[in-house]
């Protein structure tokens, strides 16, 4: 691909994005729907059409394929600074026990729904790594406009959904790493047992004086790491989003996280992330909706979204339920986990690229995906406010 | 004046720490209320957050910036992760001073040399760092303090 071209598409792809996203944030809907919208917009099916060029094709030797893979990277990078370890050792009981029948309800309705369509074990499996993780942003806006953040139910879906994020990532960890079982366990321990002593270095060095001019360098290093982890979570047949997530993770207790935090967001959000979901939208086929294929797109839709929403609110309230919540609060907490958004679309765009989905399925999912993205996105705020209200205090 | 600065840069952070000073840091207990901390804000630019009351072991920070996160009408950044972005004066779920505090602190000890410790600060984009010994403050080398003493104001 020639550089003019490239730029061409960046330069139009950044601009729509930033338009959509503008014009969504201000009918307080996610900008990321936006930016997808965007995509679906530039993408090989409308202006592609028109102009007769493949913009933004998803075919991987692109150079925007790459930005929009590292873009990922970023975000689960960022998601790993921002939740931190502490975050996760102030979770409590509550929220690990919710958290632990959310991941695994989820995650056993997306598999059933992977065995009804007739998919074998590895795709079903992927489906139920789609279904785990919760991207509660939509939550949170919905909950402060109802003035109920500050409440019981507020408090557990914030917590759940953290835990959530962690959860369902060692799961996609474990359960979609590459060779035999035997191998991948050996594997996969000498990661966690490296990230544990990076871990421990990290918090034994507190004391340790830090080399006045290396904090200049800090930036450059925390995003060499962040690739350098990702690196060597993909060299033990882990996916390169294990790995930068973990490296947030670890970064989470250096000294300097706040800058890096705010660094990362910034590089991120202004050209990196962006672009991902602009190529994720591209990347959305409509041929997948073609008539030859419409009954079993049609079946495949009419499981997966109701059942990635159902499979949400009956794990998050049944382990709400289980810490003592009354029916009516157990079951707010599970609608306010059904949005999916970010960590959803990494993750089925991660199983492509690993090669679990392809071909004609590939696009069937990742459409799903964005379908199910976009709808949970929308109704969640009108279904939380009409069956949950904050207690007069 | 040059001369005086070059000098300055080569002492060490201990000597140039005024003793008085040690006894009117601004300090609160981590899990001190929100209407303290901001009743000790309305006169003091920064608040060294410690483990408990008399306690000098240091845990974090308060700055003004991040009370004007909080008294801003709550903006969410555009990828909300982690559950700090809930906790808001608005919403009534910023209770403690723990919620809001920086828990991760870059700090300088009593034997560091001004110099580097000013790098530091240039590097890390703070004007304000505490002086720990052994885990506990003793005190802070701010932009301000480092003017003073520069004009003989102390």
């Amino acid at each position: 691909m020639d550089l003019q071209l490239l730029l061409l598409e960046l330069g139009i792809a950044l601009l729509l994005a930033r338009i959509f996203g503008y014009a969504f944030e201000r009918v307080k809907q996610p900008a990321v729907i936006g930016e997808i919208l965007a995509g679906i917009i530039v993408g090989p099916f409308i202006m592609g059409r028109i102009f007769g060029i493949n913009f933004i094709s998803p075919s991987i030797e692109q150079p925007v394929d790459a930005i929009a893979r590292i873009g990922i990277i970023l975000l689960l990078f960022l998601s790993g600074i921002d939740t931190g370890i502490n975050e996760i050792k102030n979770a409590g009981k509550s929220g690990l026990i919710t958290s632990a029948f959310d991941v695994g309800i989820a995650f056993l309705f997306g598999y059933l729904v992977g065995t009804f369509m007739g998919y074998d074990t590895l795709h079903s499996i992927a489906i139920g790594n789609i279904f785990s993780a919760t991207s509660v942003g939509i939550t949170v806006r919905t909950l402060m406009e109802m003035n109920a953040l500050h409440t019981n139910v507020g408090n557990l879906i914030l917590t759940v959904a953290v835990l959530d994020d962690i959860l369902g990532i060692v799961v996609l960890s474990i359960t979609l790493g590459k060779g035999s079982p035997e191998i991948l366990i050996v594997k996969i321990t000498i990661f966690f047992l490296v990230f544990l002593a990076i871990l421990y270095g990290l918090y034994k060095s507190q004391g340790l004086k830090i080399r006045t001019n290396l904090s200049r360098f800090a930036l450059t290093l925390a995003i060499s790491f962040c690739f350098l982890f990702s690196f060597f979570a993909m060299s033990m047949g882990l996916a390169a989003i294990t790995g930068s997530f973990f490296a947030g993770l670890l970064l989470s207790v250096v000294p300097q996280r706040k800058r890096i935090l705010n660094f990362v967001r910034q590089i991120g959000e202004v050209f990196f992330i962006p672009i991902f979901f602009v190529w994720v939208g591209s990347s959305f086929d409509f041929s997948a909706f073609s008539p030859s294929q419409l009954s079993h797109v049609g079946k495949l839709l009419l499981l997966f979204i109701p059942m990635a929403l159902i499979g949400k609110i009956i794990g998050c309230s049944a382990g709400a339920k289980v810490n003592g919540f009354s029916s009516r609060d157990a079951l707010a907490v599970g609608v306010g986990m059904m949005p999916r958004m970010e960590v959803a679309l990494i993750v089925i765009t991660t199983e492509i690229s690993m090669g679990i989905f392809k071909g004609a399925m590939a696009h069937q999912m990742l459409a799903a995906t964005i379908l199910l993205v976009i709808i949970s996105s929308l109704i969640t705020p009108f279904i939380l406010k009409a069956i949950y209200r904050a207690p007069e205090e | 004046m040059e001369l005086k600065l070059k000098e300055l840069h080569e002492k060490k952070v201990g000597d140039i720490l005024d003793e008085k000073l040690r006894w009117n840091l601004p300090l609160l207990e981590k899990d001190a209320d929100i209407e303290c901390l901001l009743s000790v804000m309305a006169s003091r630019d920064h608040v060294w957050v410690v483990e408990k009351k008399n306690s000098r072991k240091i845990v974090g920070v308060v700055t003004e910036n991040d009370i004007l996160r909080l008294l801003s009408p709550t903006i969410l950044p555009k990828y909300v992760f982690g559950s700090k972005y809930g906790v808001s004066i608005e919403h009534g779920t910023a209770k403690k001073v723990e919620d809001i505090m920086c828990g991760q602190l870059i700090k300088c000890e009593p034997d560091d040399k001004v110099g580097d410790v000013l790098r530091k600060m240039v590097n890390s984009g703070l004007r304000r760092l505490p002086v720990v010994e052994d885990g506990e403050i003793v005190g802070e080398i701010t932009a301000r303090y480092i003017i003073q003493i520069l004009l003989k104001k102390r």
